[in-house]
């Protein structure tokens, strides 16, 4: 049988299995994403627990959360563009988190860069303001509003952030600057090339999260927290998986643009926990500021940290 | 064999290579061509006709017809089937553009040529005409579309002319492809005339305030054509030829002071067309009161016109680099930094103007101002992705453009209103509508995965290779100024609480709907795989002289960051399965409730009560920046105009009460002091 196996051998060899490996790449990165936001939401609750000298739900608790959510009987709809919304904002983060670099896995890292990452998150932003426009509540409509003035407000310097990491190492590709960043240990990491970069970085990074004092369009006692004010069992249950996806971007973003991204699982997860629990711990000790002073607080401090990090770094 | 139409038809369906099942239609047409090439009146005329058409010079024929355009409008534009023939007569012009294949082949001069006083106006055809005209007949094709059916009996009914409004459109088309098909100055100044008269033709179609604001674009037309010919004279005087091959030696010979000279004449005159700052104030305004259609045609390919004018002579001639060597005195700035900050200043301060509108059409007449930024921010970047990116923005702009303003005029068309104070709730009475403009605000603002994604994309990528941080920013900040204003747009009229009086409102008529169906399909295509629109800019880089872009046919490849869109939109349709899967794949039923059936506060609901939040829909941003609006360009116009004013009636004075001998006098000497 000599030439049957030579036949085969060279068919084999001939057939290119990458994108097999790509295919689960790109199967395995959303899933790893949830489940490590779901640990980030706990970690979140857990925090707060702490700080009012509470003991906090239990692990499995957010899942558990999501799972009654989907499993209640009086499930609400505004009509078709409220379910399309909450498809958007679940489809649009499973699509942005292939496009950042984990350990081991790369997903479609090189075919869309920091630019295509940044506005693939805002499809999610988007869904879920078209699904909650449709929901013809005002206390929402207001909501999207807040949650739109905030973008503007955290992406001026949430932009300049990125040009200037962009221009350091000379690459939009997340993949060259974690390599970058790893090549000389912590000496070459972001946050120490670019201190005042990584701290206009963390300063949107809490606008980015809505988190206190920058939960302008939740405010639960004024708008009847917001965008949410129509969303009851499954809706409600897929802005939980949304939120757990974007603390997991949020934090690996930063992760991969100032800490060097992940050598390793261990020091990945790691870093990824340690960056998303400030904006949290910092959270807990702010009142709620007015739409127009966020907006003046955001154009102020870190737009002008961030391009003096330019200044910086272009000399 | 001579030529016949059953031949053209053969070659034709042999060049698409159709699968067999089509034998049986093929068939029909040849049997329905046969009769007709059998017939006394063939033989007599059409036989000879078609030869001659075929036989004809490429461009020429793309000229005679869109003059034949022109005429038959004119003589059959009353006609109700006016609008079917000029829908076939655009299809035709396109075919024609095709067929002169000056894309991806060489350049094709027109055999026309007029001879005035020893000096010849003459035509050429190349990539970057090919490019401007190709996006000038389509927008010319589906607005007619868009015009032919229902749009149409209710402009008659309204006692409005139907003839005009068609040789208006038939008369932009043809002045713009004499315009981008120019070949010396001369032709540029006569295409350019008429490019702006045809303009304000459609302009001022129904009169009352859309009269009033096109006198306002005449009166910036005017000064800027003014400053288009001082430029002609300019180099006229140093080349002495109107030829584009002398001018292009006279400008490499021009001291700086020349071309500094020069650079401003040429700058403003094409600016007031392409209402870059501070010539921008009279865009908005004329290009929203024109009627539906004739908006759809302006806002999408008309301001243009004075960025072909900036790419051929800016760009093209004068140079990038030439303009980096020209330095404003005491300060860092070079007059191409200069020119890049005009245009960031053009996308930003007009995206914040729509942000505050509450009329549809004038949201997105301003947005169309601040587009044109970009496109000229990506040219004078200048690099080989910046300047694909700024072209490529002409051809995604123009169809997102074309198919929100579809999409706004088909509400205004079945509810009278473009008022957004006045609409809401409509997706559920107009659902493919709104789709329309969903797609069309994605592309828009530059989400992907839509193509106005990929030409911005581009433009910010080249912003930060080349070192811009500022510039950079000030594009994103117009950005998330624009996502503002179209998420309103879209809120605004298709979501909320529906009106009463909007209950019975039915969906736009299908002759309106598949032009705007078909423009967003393009959207999606044209985001999904950006690669044939990039070849086309590839090419027109290449004539221009500019570094050609790298591009595949998912987008850019590059090792310091590429873009590959089929990959990037393939996961995002895979992502929106997932959530799909997610949502209605596990969880209980959902089950829909009336709009009123809605949390408010213990309150309850009932159809007398509005409940809908639209007006001031940014409150807490413009407690910040609404200050920040001061009219300041308004003002500009203004004390300009007063100023015109005052030494027009001061002369007016002087003539009548003084001696018209001394005004005689006063004239002479002034003259004398100034020879002398």
């Amino acid at each position: 049988m000599d030439w049957l196996s030579a036949v085969s051998l060279d068919g084999l060899a001939a057939v290119d299995f990458r994108w097999l490996g790509l295919v689960l790449e790109l199967i395995l990165m959303p899933l790893i994403a949830f489940v490590v936001g779901l640990g980030l939401v706990l970690m979140l609750r857990k925090i707060a627990a702490r700080l009012q000298r509470r003991v906090g739900p239990p692990l499995l608790q957010p899942l558990w959360d999501i799972i009654k959510l989907h499993a209640k009987e009086t499930q609400t709809s505004h009509g078709l563009i409220h379910e399309i919304g909450i498809v958007m904002a679940i489809g649009g983060y499973v699509a942005a988190v292939t496009l950042l670099p984990v350990p081991g896995m790369n997903g479609l890292a090189a075919q869309g860069g920091l630019i295509a990452l940044l506005y693939m998150t805002m499809i999610p932003s988007l869904g879920l303001a078209l699904g909650v426009g449709q929901c013809a509540n005002p206390n929402g409509s207001i909501g999207i509003s807040r949650a739109l003035t905030a973008m503007l407000a955290y992406d001026v310097p949430m932009v300049i952030v990125i040009f200037g990491v962009a221009f350091h190492f000379g690459s939009l590709n997340l993949v060259y600057l974690i390599a970058a960043q790893q090549a000389g240990g912590i000496a070459t990491w972001g946050i120490v090339q670019m201190p005042l970069l990584a701290l206009a970085g963390l300063f949107a990074l809490q606008g980015m999260l809505g988190k206190q004092p920058f939960e302008i369009y939740v405010a639960p006692a004024e708008i009847a927290t917001g965008p949410m004010v129509e969303m009851g069992g499954k809706f409600l249950g897929g802005l939980f998986v949304m939120q757990c996806f974007q603390l997991y971007t949020a934090g690996v973003l930063y992760v991969a643009l100032f800490l060097g991204g992940g050598e390793n699982w261990l020091t990945f997860l790691f870093k990824v926990f340690v960056v998303t629990a400030i904006p949290m711990t910092i959270a807990m000790v702010f009142p709620r500021y007015r739409t127009e002073d966020m907006v003046r607080l955001f154009w102020k401090w870190p737009t002008m940290i961030g391009l003096l990090g330019i200044a910086f770094v272009m000399n | 064999m001579a030529t016949s139409p059953t031949t053209v038809v053969d070659q034709l369906l042999a060049g698409l290579h159709l699968p067999d099942g089509f034998d049986a239609v093929a068939g029909v047409i040849r049997e329905f061509l046969d009769q007709v090439t059998n017939s006394a009146i063939w033989t007599r005329y059409g036989q000879q006709s078609l030869e001659w058409l075929i036989g004809m010079n490429p461009v020429d024929r793309l000229f005679m017809l869109s003059a034949l355009t022109l005429l038959l409008m004119l003589l059959l534009g009353r006609l109700r089937s006016a609008g079917v023939l000029a829908v076939l007569l655009y299809g035709a012009q396109f075919a024609a553009l095709l067929s002169t294949d000056t894309l991806f082949g060489a350049p094709l001069a027109a055999a026309v040529r007029i001879t005035v006083a020893d000096q010849s106006l003459h035509w050429s055809y190349d990539a970057l005409s090919w490019f401007f005209a190709m996006i000038t007949i389509g927008t010319g094709f589906v607005t007619a579309w868009y015009a032919a059916g229902s749009w149409m009996r209710r402009y008659r009914e309204a006692g409005r002319s139907a003839r005009a409004f068609h040789v208006a459109l038939a008369l932009n088309c043809f002045g713009m492809l004499l315009l981008v098909g120019s070949a010396d100055l001369l032709s540029l100044f006569l295409g350019w005339e008429l490019v702006s008269w045809a303009s304000f033709l459609l302009m001022a179609l129904v009169g009352g305030p859309a009269a009033q604001a096109a006198l306002k674009y005449l009166a910036y037309a005017i000064s800027g054509a003014m400053l288009i010919l001082g430029a002609i004279a300019l180099i006229y005087g140093i080349s002495g030829s109107f030829e584009y091959d002398a001018v292009v030696a006279a400008i490499r010979s021009m001291t700086d002071a020349q071309v500094w000279t020069l650079l401003l004449l040429l700058g403003g005159g094409f600016a007031v067309k392409l209402g870059l700052l501070p010539f921008h104030l009279w865009q908005a305004a004329a290009y929203a009161e024109a009627p539906g259609a004739g908006s759809v045609f302006l806002g999408a390919i008309s301001a243009r016109m004075g960025l072909f004018g900036i790419i051929v002579f800016i760009v093209g001639m004068i140079g990038v680099s030439r303009l980096m060597t020209l330095e404003i005195p005491y300060t860092f700035m070079s007059s191409r930094e200069l020119i890049a900050w005009i245009a960031a200043l053009t996308i930003i301060v007009p995206t914040y103007t729509a942000l505050q509108q509450h009329d549809a059409r004038y949201l997105l007449a301003w947005h169309g101002i601040g587009q044109g930024g970009y496109m000229l921010l990506g040219l004078m970047v200048g690099d080989a992705v910046g300047s694909a990116g700024g072209l490529l923005h002409c051809f995604n702009y123009a169809i997102t453009q074309a198919a929100l303003l579809m999409a706004v005029f088909a509400v205004v068309h079945r509810t009278g209103t473009a008022d957004l104070n006045q609409l809401g709730g409509l997706v559920t009475r107009m659902p493919l509508t709104f789709l329309v403009l969903l797609f069309g605000i994605i592309s828009l603002a530059g989400l992907p995965p839509m193509a106005g994604f990929v030409s911005k994309w581009m433009v910010y990528r080249s912003l930060i290779t080349e070192g811009m941080p500022l510039l950079f920013v000030a594009a994103v900040v117009g950005t998330l100024g624009t996502i503002l204003s179209v998420y309103k747009l879209i809120h605004n009229i298709f979501l909320g609480q529906l009106r009463v009086e909007h209950q019975e409102v039915a969906e736009a008529p299908l002759s309106m709907l598949i032009p705007m169906l078909g423009l967003s399909a393009l959207i999606f295509l044209a985001g999904f795989i950006p690669g044939p629109a990039l070849s086309w800019v590839a090419q027109v880089q290449g004539q221009l002289g500019l570094p050609v872009v790298p591009w595949v046919l998912g987008g850019i490849v590059d090792p310091r960051g590429g873009l590959d869109m089929i990959w990037l939109v393939g996961i995002l349709m895979a992502g929106f399965g997932v959530g799909a899967l997610v949502f209605y794949g596990f969880g209980g039923r959902s089950r829909r409730v009336h709009q009123l059936d809605n949390y408010a506060g213990g309150h309850f609901l009932t159809a007398d009560v509005h409940y809908q939040y639209s007006d001031n829909f940014y409150a807490g941003l413009m407690h910040l920046i609404g200050p920040w609006y001061r009219g300041s360009f308004r003002w500009l116009e203004r004390s300009l105009a007063a100023t015109l004013d005052l030494v027009s009636f001061g002369a007016e004075g002087l003539y009548r009460l003084a001696q018209p001998t001394l005004l005689m006098l006063a004239a002479a000497v002034a003259m004398l002091a100034w020879v002398l």
